[in-house]
């Protein structure tokens, strides 16, 4: 459980603080801008891109074969954008973990490890794994937004309090889901072809 | 109604892709067209109003070595509740080691419809597939039943794409994660050996996929914009 709450935690050295996962495209065009866009926005969110990564994290905590799971998530995630942030934060929580929670279960992890994975095999409790990671999926775009766009940190939290994430962590839990979010896909693929200043990597 | 369909298209010695094994069971009703040539063209004709609520269909298509297919579609698929409030499906399996075109026409999911379409497709290592989807949500002014879609191909046993859709769902649909407000889907699989770059618009894009292949995602208002988007891939 500690070690579920340490991973969760925004001051993790994780590097999950510069993604903001999708937000910062959906806001730069006006499709985010106060709580109740921000909450359709995070709602579509977990129950789609969340959903699906809280799925891996848990079938990683069954101890299901890692190489697998990797190959099969990316599949589930065509976008290449997506699949290069869930990798890049993979990599910050796998550099962290290994200090932190040395074993031989995480060197058995693929390079540049797809996060869930990370999360799975460090939470081994399958609903835990996929609690920390249907949270992460909302928390880091819910923080995002609270800088670009200013709005009310109570109010954000509040949305976040909110959410559905317990129900979602359950479903996770049960099967290894495939859903797809074309819209996060295609915000995800034109934050990268975004010119100018971004704040966020993803 | 329950129906069965299956089409066998293998590479004759001179070059050519014949039709082995056509089984229609209707609705679905398989069109072969007479011209002998490297691509076998076969129609898929509903010959009866479908799917509508309680249906099951299921085709199943098996191109062999060096044999080609072009499987079209004539007319959108409307998806309709039955009399007796059943969910509806359908199945399309593609055994895949020559080279496969399906382009079967839109799909429009109608009110109170509940629909479930699964794609599967296994390819060998040199087999190629190229397929479309366009789901419209509702007719005119109408709000959309509920259609979970699923599409997974493999290549030798290995996953290229895996992607379901659940659309009907209107805080999902309406979501700028889900599918932004948008009334057509569309995407093209592209499975074969070319490596192509990422490309993209406001709502659409064309990417590579992890382990080969590409995909084309496009959302918007109508079928046109949709269709040109996914034809100048």
């Amino acid at each position: 459980m500690l070690t579920a709450l340490i991973l969760a935690d925004s001051r993790f050295p994780g590097g999950g603080h510069v993604h903001s996962g999708g937000l910062e495209e959906a806001a730069a065009r006006g499709l985010v801008h106060d709580e109740p866009s921000l909450r359709s926005f995070l709602h579509g969110r977990l129950l789609t891109s969340g959903l699906l990564a809280a799925g891996f994290a848990a079938a990683a905590a069954r101890g299901e074969d890692l190489a697998v799971l990797d190959a099969e998530l990316d599949a589930r995630t065509p976008s290449p954008a997506q699949r290069e942030a869930s990798r890049a934060q993979g990599r910050g929580m796998l550099r962290a973990a290994r200090r932190a929670w040395p074993s031989a279960r995480l060197e058995e992890l693929p390079r540049d490890p797809h996060q869930p994975l990370v999360i799975g095999v460090l939470v081994d409790d399958p609903y835990e794994a996929a609690l920390t990671c249907a949270y992460l999926a909302v928390s880091g775009p819910a923080s995002a937004a609270v800088r670009l766009l200013g709005l009310d940190p109570f109010g954000v939290n509040a949305v976040v309090a909110a959410l559905g994430v317990e129900d979602v962590a359950a479903r996770a839990a049960k099967e290894l889901p495939a859903l797809g979010s074309p819209a996060l896909d295609l915000l995800a693929e034109a934050h990268v072809r975004r010119e100018g200043v971004r704040l966020f990597g993803s | 109604m329950k129906a069965t369909a299956r089409l066998v298209v293998t590479r004759d010695p001179h070059g050519n892709s014949v039709v082995r094994v056509l089984r229609s069971q209707s609705p679905l009703t398989l069109v072969p067209h007479r011209r002998v040539g490297p691509v076998a063209l076969v129609h898929l004709v509903s010959s009866v109003t479908a799917p509508l609520g309680g249906d099951s269909l299921s085709l199943t298509v098996e191109v062999g070595p060096g044999a080609s297919l072009e499987l079209r579609g004539v007319a959108a698929t409307l998806l309709l509740p039955g009399s007796s409030g059943d969910a509806s499906s359908s199945e399309t399996r593609f055994l895949i080691e020559g080279s496969v075109h399906y382009l079967p026409e839109p799909t429009v999911v109608t009110s109170r419809a509940r629909h479930t379409a699964v794609v599967e497709a296994e390819l060998d290592g040199h087999a190629q597939l190229r397929t479309r989807e366009v789901l419209v949500l509702g007719r005119t002014g109408e709000d959309p039943g509920s259609l979970t879609t699923s599409v997974r191909a493999t290549r030798c046993g290995k996953p290229l794409l895996h992607q379901q859709l659940v659309v009907g769902d209107r805080e999902l649909d309406a979501s700028a994660a889900g599918l932004a407000g948008k009334r057509v889907i569309g995407t093209e699989v592209v499975l074969d050996g070319v490596t192509r770059p990422a490309l993209g618009g406001e709502w659409w894009s064309a990417v590579p996929l992890a382990a080969g292949g590409s995909l084309v995602t496009a959302l918007g208002d109508d079928v046109v914009t949709i269709t040109r988007v996914l034809d100048a891939i």
